[in-house]
């Protein structure tokens, strides 16, 4: 694949300093060449990236993890958290439509989830202790073995995969969606999603399931960016899309714990 | 500290070790060096495909609800 398809595949940067002609020239002059490797996606960058939203997670998480336990309400911790999830939201649509701004929403998303995840946690840790650092190393397991097993090959992502584990994702958000509206009009509810049965315990194993798998998808994602050469900001799109679905990752991890600590 | 926060905040920071040295090599030649690998710059399925799938998916996941 040419570099102009790289380009136009990851999204034109706003730099004008980078277009199709940056690539071509860059072949010519050595110098230029190492300028140009600056300003392209590397794998080093996404991962350092990725370490600075991990630590603006846990920073903000902590802020209201220490509020719950210095309250012991909920209710103190609940608007921060709320505030946060809806905050996160936007910004995550923000950056999915406007990749050129992920160098600063993907710092803010991180901190708005991390309000949500600390709070969440803390009501989780007071109801079953030790729950949540067991989630946050099963959570972290399971990137580091997939990683291992993408990077050597044993799993190898192709289009099949990415239709059998987009659709599955549709489909988790369409059920939860469903769920959430019957919740607020009244309705039961999809009740057996959250139950403790064998049958809830089953559906969040496949939802931790395809969480999981998203993460293969993401390797892949910036492993072909960086060998493409795509803009510099992706590296903070890419570091973005592995935190989204490291949360999701964590939050189920989280349900399916307290599933099982529940029976 | 409890043998629970040993186990699990020890698999955390291996978990983490692994993740930011193994993130700065290059996936294997196995890995890179084939023909059906994803082509993100395209996407060979539509998502009315993927939205028909995830909806195959949810009636089916109800349907097993309701036998079980």
């Amino acid at each position: 694949m040419s570099n102009h398809k790289a380009l136009n595949m990851f999204g034109r940067s706003g730099n004008p300093s980078l277009n199709a002609q940056t690539f071509s020239d860059s072949t010519k002059d050595a110098t230029f060449s190492a300028q140009a490797t600056s300003s392209t996606m590397t794998l080093e960058g996404t991962v350092n990236k990725t370490g600075i939203l991990l630590v603006l997670v846990v920073i903000s998480a902590f802020y209201t993890w220490s509020l719950f336990f210095s309250s012991g309400s909920p209710a103190a911790v609940m608007p921060i958290a709320i505030g946060g999830a809806i905050v996160g939201f936007i910004l995550a649509l923000v950056t999915i439509f406007k990749k050129q701004w992920a160098g600063t929403t993907a710092p803010l998303y991180a901190i708005a989830e991390g309000l949500f995840l600390g709070a969440i946690s803390a009501i989780f840790e007071a109801q079953y202790p030790g729950i949540v650092i067991q989630a946050v190393g099963l959570t972290l397991g399971t990137l580091a073995s997939l990683l291992f097993l993408y990077k050597t090959g044993i799993v190898k992502p192709t289009e099949n995969f990415r239709l059998m584990v987009t659709s599955a994702t549709m489909g988790i958000a369409l059920l939860y969606l469903v769920s959430m509206f019957m919740n607020i009009f009244g309705g039961a509810g999809v009740g057996f999603i959250h139950s403790n049965g064998l049958f809830g315990i089953g559906f969040s194993l496949f939802v931790v399931g395809i969480a999981a798998l998203n993460l293969v998808l993401d390797f892949d994602f910036i492993e072909q960016g960086s060998e493409m050469g795509a803009p510099k900001y992706m590296e903070w799109f890419g570091a973005f899309s592995l935190m989204v679905t490291l949360i999701w990752l964590y939050l189920e991890m989280l349900r399916l714990l307290a599933k099982l600590r529940s029976r | 500290m409890d043998a629970n926060s040993i186990i699990f905040g020890g698999i955390s920071i291996l978990s983490l070790a692994i993740f930011f040295y193994l993130g700065r090599f290059r996936a294997s030649s196995k890995q890179r060096d084939r023909e059906d690998r994803i082509d993100w710059s395209s996407r060979r399925f539509s998502l009315w495909k993927m939205f028909l799938y995830s909806l195959v998916a949810v009636g089916g996941i109800i349907l097993l609800a309701q036998l079980l």
